[in-house]
């Protein structure tokens, strides 16, 4: 009797055991939490995938604006278009921003940045996130994975295809992105496993990665125009190959403008109307304008970002005016962004007086900006709005429903002439006013859209190269260009073309040759062993 | 109020009670030293069945005792006491502790008791006795200062939780708080929604014994959970005897001290000599708003404790507490309910015995937001109230002609946030355990022990705000009101089963408990958003399962009462780690000799003598997710769409995941003297550890394009703890009705880390202004938390030159390269002291702490203390006083990354010191009664220019819940 009780005692004991080992491999039980194998186990699976791949251009995090996928950094500082705005934009003549107390910002707008810099490491890190998330989409959407899942219904089958260039054409722009800013990337693809180390690409693997990968994809995207809003096109890959072109002698030190003719040429025809006004590119549904090739999306309820958008909106309401509500449809961080000097003064002359693109509020502020932290110096722009067209304030005053044009037709008009003249022979040096007829007419159709006539048009003696660079810089003004076009003019680093608080000086200084380049961030650098440190850092 | 008189009726209802204090031969067993009554003495009438154990009270009562009859009571660890019965009542009973009998105290040790004298490990008991005294609602508050290497920070807010750090913790990016085990159940150590603290709603009037397990030779019996120490706490027992217990308290408090900031008249001046374009935006009241966020408190603790023979054969207690407390803060309450029951019957011969432990609480708490921050920024011109405000009546910043839009960057009235929010919640907490002990009867040298427990948690919390709240959700600054519902359900069930052996050998003592361990934490939640608010989403928040599954055995070889040899072992798997890498070994070893034994067994002076030694390995799994292993798809919320078409479509993005990951490890190496002078009157430790903690789970950058996150977790870094301890205890006078007890604790250890994998270092700590401004880095070579900042330069009358900075690195740019590493938060030593004295039926206690040699970072100063503060841009706002003696007029990401800022965070402070007087023989001698009164946070002496450097927080001081001074009277009574 004992004897059997110790032993049932003992099969008891053995059985809890047995049944408990499993409990160790527990299952999730979070509706929005999936597998490999139950995410894409439907069509609907690789749409989200998409919407994915292009999200992180946009969101910085599945679970709202203050959620990110990256760690180690604020998500705000880590959105990919503020990043890239705060790049292109505020380390040049255009904007500065007043809150120096944001760790990196003072750096980067007096251009002493180091590779501690956290918004170098939201741009970097956010890329390449980008990167990795393009690079699962391919490896989860090919043929045999496809069957393999049971999708095979053709009309699926061929959207899915669609899609995996649509990705591929977006991990180009992200290496294009790299090597526009680092110079260099680690490259990986989807044939690399997740634990890989990337290789290094220089600038020369880089162009040339993006270039055969764009016109590789070229004949199986979508017609300019034919896609839904927010997935890119057949002009997406022309905008990012035409930007390679024109900048070519820069990344790789050959000159590529007929090839950029081209490129632009097929936008031009591509569909892509001049809006009528030009301010409405800049409003809150500004996701209906003709002329906008691919934006960065935003929305106050959908699509909740501390973005491009919402930091320009908010940041552009002057301190001294307090009008973001009424204007802007914001409140405003009270006077966050205000205009240089030297931008200012790029509209000087009565030729501007009807200019729609001339947004400078400079009434009651002075034109020079003695200390950053005081808002009321330096002028103020209002370009942006998170108001319609026809005057109604976006549904949320937090996160604007304006989207930001990463590429607007107008800039093609612009790059056009600038790669007919650069190819008939106009160089920084010497600043031949060499356009040819279809150039002025592209640069003068951007005026007569400004100024609603022709009142305002050059003629083809005073288009120089010079001119052109400031054209762009009153068209294209803080649109995360100008770092890019000042560096092709040979104007960014050095000292022919200073501005206030370039290299720390109130009135503009000499910076050294490296800062075209920006530093690997410290992190990233240490966590990959094949990465090289760019000189000067 | 209202409570209180409650409270007071019911104390009345308690009066008819001591008719139950009849008996034929009864009395009470009480210390010689401290004259406090002995619970659980056995008392036994000589040559006779008749047997009794004294209660809570040292009480005891029999019938039937023939005069003449000799009665022996004993006790562990005192001398045994007889006496000869002719007939006497009420008999007062002196025991004295007997020196060489005190370290047979029972000790409880995980998976089972052991003596302390046979101890090897750094272990620490603190029982009821020894408690700190006064206004304790948090448990761990009873031992606060009193155990050397123990650290508790207890946050302002009533009920509020506290960090609790045994030797500094055990982690850089995980958690450093140590396990807690209430009777034999490890709990998780976070609170659930509507809750103030994980361990509030354990009423501290039921805790018996709190042992802190400090070196891995002693916690590795808990293996993976145990590598920041553990903290047994053990409930009282039920009573063979019927007594009642009866202890109120009323606190009043108020508080201490506020940041300095200018008055009003000196304000306007400020603003009329610097910002002069804002002097018409200036009031004409003089408002202290840091006075009137704040309110003077009640508190009021009750608790009632019955304890007696249940049915004649279930020793059983039940332990009613009610508790309130008032916060600071406008508004802030806490309130507790509990019940706790305990039933210890014993069958078949004392073979068979059952514990069953069960412990309900209720929470409701009114939550208060933090407004310190506006409160010191606020224009002190302006008033509280402005009967024309369509906001409720509260003075706001608004445009009248603009549909009463609030104005952008201006601050909002911190008494109305306070006033127009009702942020309420509550949680109600279920946990226990029931466990069943036998002996085998075949084989009494041999026990089986199953342990099941319990802790269940369901708690929810409303926040609710009217559009006419400024600080309500609202769209362009127009509100349009709060209404948020959150909720939260966790459970974690255990199940232990174990065996455990003793028998003696000759002069081999050999014990050994050998067994298995099954845990399982589980929970949900929901939380609406703002339901005003149409953007804004509602969400599902299943927290993910975790399970821990393990093997344990332990062995302890005596010989000849001199040697002493512990082994033990845990294996454990979690379910938080890939199956290849989730199974850790943990082992220990500890090894003791008693020198009094072997060299001063007749010395008279010397009455213990012990050398310790242990090494041991314990784990730690607290990494970020608990499926961080597994390859997963996450998809967005309605806020994180994109949208393709005309549709919005959830992101699907796949999730970093870090394969390989295991535990953490520290390695703990202890050795520790023992000693006891002057039978034992004078006793304590020096104890001296040397902690390693490597594999340290650190989210650290990966290979960026690769993972889904440019960081994800490794086991990576290291880092070591040395230190020393040192503990006495001195009954420096002991007589009939003199007696004085102190107790005395130094801990002093140094972090420093290691390695940190190939990371340079980690950036951390809180913003101090900007996003990203940061004051604090990991780095090899530093502790923990060490300041990085820019070096001020002064001027050579030794004032600080606004923005000027050394360049260190000698560039001639002043960048992120320049700043430098300087001093850490920890303090180079923690120093406890108590102090009972007792004079007759006087008692007076009192506790100090202090902590010496830490460095706090003032970003209450940082990030408001500059002249160009004075405006938020459209209105005036207030700024500290210390902007006076810096001068600093901008900030900037280096202005407020100053050393400059680093303080002296050294004091000295009494957490409570009362005086009581015992009316012995109340109520005709049926009762005891100690009335009491007592200072809680009676002073702080401190150069820190700060409110308080008691932070948390590790060392940033980003404004704080103020502590209360409070002042309480009190009553104990005992039948």
């Amino acid at each position: 009797m004992k004897n059997l009780q110790r032993l049932f005692l003992l099969f008891l004991f053995a059985i809890t055991i047995q049944s408990c080992e499993k409990e160790l491999d527990i299952e999730v039980n979070d509706p929005r939490i999936l597998t490999d194998d139950e995410f894409f186990s439907t069509p609907q699976g690789y749409l989200q995938a998409l919407a994915g791949v292009y999200g992180n251009l946009s969101l910085t995090g599945k679970d709202g604006a203050g959620s990110s996928f990256l760690e180690g950094i604020d998500a705000g500082t880590s959105q990919f278009g503020r990043c890239l705005w705060y790049l292109q934009n505020l380390t040049t003549d255009e904007v500065i921003w007043s809150y120096e107390n944001d760790e990196g910002v003072a750096e980067l707008q007096r251009n002493t940045w180091t590779a501690s810099n956290p918004i170098l490491l939201g741009m970097y890190s956010r890329t390449m996130v980008g990167v990795a998330i393009a690079n699962n989409f391919l490896r989860q959407s090919t043929p045999d994975k496809l069957a393999s899942r049971g999708i095979t219904n053709p009309t699926d089958v061929a959207n899915i295809a669609t899609y995996r260039n649509e990705v591929r054409a977006v991990r180009a722009y992200y290496y294009y992105v790299m090597m526009d800013l680092f110079g260099k990337a680690p490259f990986v693809t989807e044939a690399n496993s997740v634990s890989a180390d990337g290789v290094e690409y220089n600038r020369r693997q880089l162009f040339d990665f993006v270039e055969s990968e764009m016109l590789a994809i070229l004949p199986n995207l979508v017609a300019a125009r034919a896609n839904q809003y927010g997935r890119l096109d057949k002009a997406f890959a022309w905008a990012v190959l035409a930007k390679i072109y024109l900048n070519a002698e820069v990344y790789v030190g050959a000159p590529k403008y007929t090839e950029c003719m081209t490129m632009c040429q097929n936008i031009i025809n591509g569909g892509f109307a001049l809006k009528t006004n030009y301010l409405d590119n800049f409003k809150a549904d500004n996701n209906t304008s003709t002329e906008l090739i691919f934006t960065l999306q935003s929305d106050g309820v959908k699509t909740q970002n501390f973005g491009a958008t919402t930091v320009l909106i908010n940041g552009q309401v002057g301190s001294v005016e307090g009008n973001g509500v009424a204007l802007y449809g914001v409140p405003g961080w009270g006077g966050a962004l205000r205009l240089r000097r030297q931008f200012v003064e790029k509209w000087t002359g009565s030729e501007f007086d009807f200019d729609s693109r001339k947004t400078i509020v400079g009434a009651g502020r002075t034109l020079d900006i003695a200390n950053v932290g005081i808002q009321a110096q330096g002028f103020v722009l209002g370009k942006w709005s998170n108001r319609t067209s026809t005057g109604a304030a976006g549904v949320n005053s937090t996160f604007v429903d304006t989207d930001f044009p990463l590429f607007r037709r107008a800039d093609f008009n612009l790059m056009y002439a600038e790669a007919q003249m650069r190819k008939d022979g106009a160089t920084n040096a010497n600043n031949n006013a060499n356009a040819n007829a279809t150039s002025l007419g592209y640069v003068n159709a951007l005026r007569e859209r400004a100024n609603d006539g022709n009142f305002a048009n050059i003629t083809a003696n005073q288009l120089t190269l010079s001119y052109l660079l400031d054209e762009r810089s009153r068209e294209l003004h803080w649109e995360a260009h100008r770092r890019q076009d000042l560096i092709r003019f040979g104007r960014y680093s050095g000292g022919t073309y200073n501005w206030a608080w370039k290299g720390n000086v109130p009135f503009g200084g000499s910076i050294d040759g490296f800062r075209n380049l920006f530093p690997v961030p410290s992190g990233s650098l240490s966590a990959n062993p094949n990465l090289t440190q760019n000189p000067g850092y | 109020m209202k409570t209180i008189y409650k409270k007071l009726l019911f104390s009345l209802f308690l009066l008819p009670l001591t008719v139950f204090a009849q008996s034929n031969f009864n009395g009470t067993v009480v210390d010689k030293g401290t004259s406090q009554p002995l619970p659980g003495v056995n008392v036994q009438v000589l040559g006779t069945k008749n047997s009794a154990v004294t209660d809570f009270d040292g009480a005891f009562k029999f019938t039937n005792v023939k005069a003449g009859s000799k009665v022996v009571f004993s006790y562990v660890g005192y001398e045994n006491v007889t006496v000869t019965y002719s007939g006497q009542n009420d008999m007062k009973i002196t025991m004295e502790e007997s020196s060489s009998k005190l370290s047979e105290v029972v000790i409880q040790v995980g998976y089972g008791t052991a003596k302390k004298k046979d101890l090897t490990g750094a272990t620490t008991t603190i029982t009821a006795k020894e408690f700190n005294k006064g206004a304790i609602i948090t448990t761990e508050n009873l031992l606060t200062g009193r155990v050397a290497g123990l650290s508790v920070n207890t946050g302002g807010a009533p009920g509020s939780g506290s960090e609790i750090r045994i030797r500094g913790g055990a982690s850089l990016f995980g958690s450093n708080s140590p396990l807690i085990v209430i009777d034999g159940l490890p709990i998780a150590n976070d609170s659930g929604t509507g809750s103030v603290n994980f361990l509030a709603t354990l009423n501290p009037a039921t805790i018996e014994t709190f042992t802190v397990l400090k070196d891995a030779s002693s916690t590795a019996i808990y293996g993976a959970r145990a590598a920041n120490g553990v903290i047994i706490i053990t409930t009282k027992k039920g009573g063979k005897n019927l007594s009642v217990e009866y202890n109120v308290q009323y606190g009043q408090g108020d508080v201490v001290k506020t940041v300095d900031v200018f008055g009003a008249d000196a304000f306007r001046e400020q603003i009329t000599a610097r910002q002069p374009n804002l002097v018409s935006r200036l009031g004409n009241t003089n408002t202290d708003w840091q006075r009137a966020i704040y309110q003077k408190t009640d508190f009021v603790d009750n608790s009632l404790s019955l304890r007696g023979n249940l049915f004649g054969f279930i020793p059983s207690r039940l332990t009613l507490g009610k508790t309130y407390q008032e916060g600071l803060r406008l508004t802030n309450t806490f309130a507790r309910n509990t019940v706790g029951v305990a039933l210890n019957p014993s069958f078949l011969n004392n073979h068979l015995k059952i514990k069953l432990n069960a412990n309900y609480g209720n929470e409701n708490n009114r939550f208060a937001d933090g407004v310190e921050g506006n409160a010191i920024r606020f224009d002190p011109t302006q008033p509280v109230y402005d009967g024309s405000s369509p906001y409720g009546g509260f003075f706001e910043y608004f445009d009248r002609n603009d549909n009463n839009r609030l104005l952008a960057l201006t601050p909002r009235n911190p008494v109305a946030q306070l006033l127009q929010t009702v942020d309420t919640g509550y949680s109600n907490r279920l946990f226990g355990n029931f466990e069943v002990d036998y002996k085998f009867h075949f084989l009494p040298s041999l026990r089986a022990i199953v342990n099941v427990g319990f802790d269940e948690t369901w708690g929810q919390r409303t926040r609710n705000a009217g559009r006419f709240a400024a600080t309500a959700g609202g769209n362009n600054n127009i509100p349009f009101g709060t209404s948020e519902f959150n909720s939260t359900y966790r459970k974690n069930a255990l199940f232990d089963g174990y065996l455990a052996y003793n028998k003696t050998f000759g002069k081999l003592n050999f014990d050994a408990t050998a067994g298995y361990s099954f845990q399982k934490f589980e929970g949900r939640g929901f939380s609406t958003g703002n339901r005003f608010d149409p953007t804004s989403a509602a969400l599902d928040t299943p927290l993910f399962d975790s399970v821990i599954l393990s093997y344990f055995a332990r062995t302890n070889f005596s010989y000849n009462d001199k040697y002493i040899f512990t082994l033990t072992a845990r294996r454990e798997s979690s379910s938080k780690f890939d199956p290849d890498s989730r199974t850790g070994i943990f082992p220990a070893a500890g090894f003791a000799w008693k020198l009094k034994e072997e060299f001063f067994k007749e010395n008279k002076t010397i009455s213990d003598l012990k050398l310790r030694l242990g090494y041991g390995v314990s784990g730690q799994q607290d990494v970020g997710n608990n499926n961080d292993y597994i390859q997963q798809f996450g998809l967005g919320n309605v806020n994180s769409q994109y949208i393709i078409g005309n549709t919005a479509v959830p992101i699907g993005i796949p999730q970093r995941f870090s394969q390989g990951l295991t535990w953490e490890k520290t390695t703990t190496y202890n050795a520790a003297v023992d000693y006891g002078l002057f039978n034992n009157r004078i006793n304590g430790t020096v104890e001296a550890f040397y902690k390693e903690s490597s594999d340290l789970l650190a989210v650290v950058p990966s290979a960026d394009g690769s993972n889904f996150s440019n960081r994800g977790f490794r086991n990576i870094g290291a880092f070591t703890t040395k230190g020393l301890e040192f503990t006495i205890n001195a009954d420096i006078i002991k007589g009939d009705k003199l007696n004085w007890n102190v107790n005395f604790n130094v801990t002093s250890f140094k972090r420093e880390i290691t390695q940190l994998g190939n990371v340079p270092f980690f950036q951390l700590g809180d913003n101090i202004a900007g996003t990203g401004t940061q004051a604090q880095v990991f780095q090899i070579g530093w502790a923990p938390y060490s300041y990085a900042l820019f070096k001020q330069l002064y001027d050579a009358s030794g004032q600080p030159v606004a923005g000027a900075f050394a360049d260190l690195n000698g560039d001639n740019v002043i960048n992120a390269n320049d700043k430098y590493l300087f001093r850490n938060p920890d303090p180079k030593a923690i120093i406890g002291f108590s102090s009972n004295f007792n004079y007759k039926n006087f008692d007076l206690f009192f506790n100090l702490r202090a902590n010496i040699g830490s460095r706090l970072f003032n970003a209450v100063n940082a990030n408001r203390a500059q002249w160009s503060q004075l405006t938020t841009g459209v209105v005036p706002q207030n700024i500290p006083t210390s902007v006076l003696e810096s001068n600093f007029e901008i900030q900037n990401n280096q202005s407020v990354l100053s050393d400059y800022f680093v303080e002296n965070g050294s004091f000295l402070r009494m957490d409570n010191v009362t005086l009581g007087y015992t009316f012995p023989k109340w109520l005709e001698g049926k009762a005891s009664l100690r009335m009491f009164t007592g200072v809680q946070n009676a002073f702080i002496i401190t150069k820190y220019s700060g409110l308080d450097p008691e932070i948390g927080n590790n060392g940033v001081d980003n404004t704080i819940y103020p502590r209360q001074r409070q002042v309480l009277v009190g009553a104990n009574i005992k039948f």
